[in-house]
């Protein structure tokens, strides 16, 4: 099982925003999970993308001998 | 609005009676699922088929049928789902391998009526109906490499029935009354060969056989209830009936 984040916008133009997260065997089943978990929206767009997937990119230290 | 033929009429009767009872066996079997994504899915299915059935029941009182008898109003023999939603008897796996096939035969029939006053309503449920064949299709394909045992005994007896609804081998282009009648764009044995290809494409490359299927059933329609659309005399049970129907809650009847 794999958590997968979902991310969506109302209408075209509108940030996608993070709504929440579904737990899948596969991408397939994120991708239907989101649709009904979430359908409380007439969303525009609606995407899954797997944990594993995000970079996190704030949080990291400089390591010995790396300048700031 | 148009006059259809007899044939027709019993034909969105069918597919209207089998999404009855579908969104009966989806609220029956919600709280059920493996997953708490699973239970969502199935109560958002029944909602969805809920406003697919107000719809056709809608159509079909504008063809002349009683919307009280279309409620549920009658006897489980008068009930023309497909055989397969009769009882769901196994667990969670069983439960997919049942509705997965009813609710794309449903849609099949659905796709092919080609009535222009029909479009708009059409290509909403199809809208619907998209989230749910991916999702069963989706879940099967887990579930055949979890309980492969399991979903080939189910899809053994289940495919064979949904193909039984949507019609006999034997109607053609020269011989299905529905398509004869200018209703539907396609006639029942094309129906019968897309839905078949889409389950040996979808388990192909998974432990789950279908060699013992019965692919021909209802090969001819000397033994096809054109009304029920199905072979056996089966029915759902009383309770269903009286749950369907609301009588012991009018809170929660269809109206």
């Amino acid at each position: 099982m794999q958590k997968y984040d979902v991310f969506a916008r109302l209408h075209p133009g509108d940030d996608t925003i993070h709504i929440g997260n579904v737990t899948a065997q596969n991408e397939r089943l994120a991708k239907m999970y989101a649709y009904e978990t979430f359908d409380e929206e007439d969303w525009d767009y609606m995407a899954v993308v797997a944990q594993d997937d995000l970079h996190e990119v704030t949080g990291k230290m400089p390591t010995a001998g790396v300048s700031r | 609005m148009s006059d259809w033929s007899a044939e027709a009429i019993d034909y969105v009767q069918a597919v209207t009676d089998t999404k009855l009872v579908l969104s009966q066996r989806y609220s029956q079997w919600s709280l059920a699922g493996d997953t708490l994504e699973d239970t969502i899915g199935g109560s958002s299915a029944a909602q969805d088929e809920i406003g697919h059935i107000r719809q056709l029941a809608n159509e079909l009182e504008d063809q002349g049928r009683d919307m009280e008898w279309i409620r549920g109003a009658r006897d489980p023999e008068e009930f023309a789902n497909a055989a397969c939603l009769d009882a769901i008897d196994g667990d969670w796996a069983a439960f997919m391998a049942t509705v997965g096939p009813a609710d794309r035969a449903a849609w099949y029939l659905l796709d092919a009526i080609d009535q222009e006053d029909l479009e708009g309503l059409l290509t909403k449920i199809g809208e619907d109906e998209y989230f749910h064949l991916e999702y069963h299709d989706a879940r099967l394909e887990t579930l055949a490499e979890e309980k492969p045992e399991e979903i080939q005994a189910a899809l053994e007896e289940t495919l064979p029935q949904a193909l039984a609804f949507i019609g006999p081998q034997s109607y053609d282009e020269e011989t299905d009354p529905v398509y004869q009648a200018g209703f539907t764009n396609r006639p029942v044995a094309e129906i019968r060969e897309a839905f078949a290809a889409h389950y040996r494409d979808l388990f192909a490359d998974t432990p789950v056989s279908l060699e013992n299927v019965d692919w021909d059933v209802a090969a001819d329609d000397d033994e096809w209830d054109a009304t029920r659309r199905r072979v056996d005399d089966g029915a759902i049970a009383e309770e269903d009936v009286s749950q369907i129907s609301g009588e012991r809650n009018e809170l929660y009847a269809m109206n």
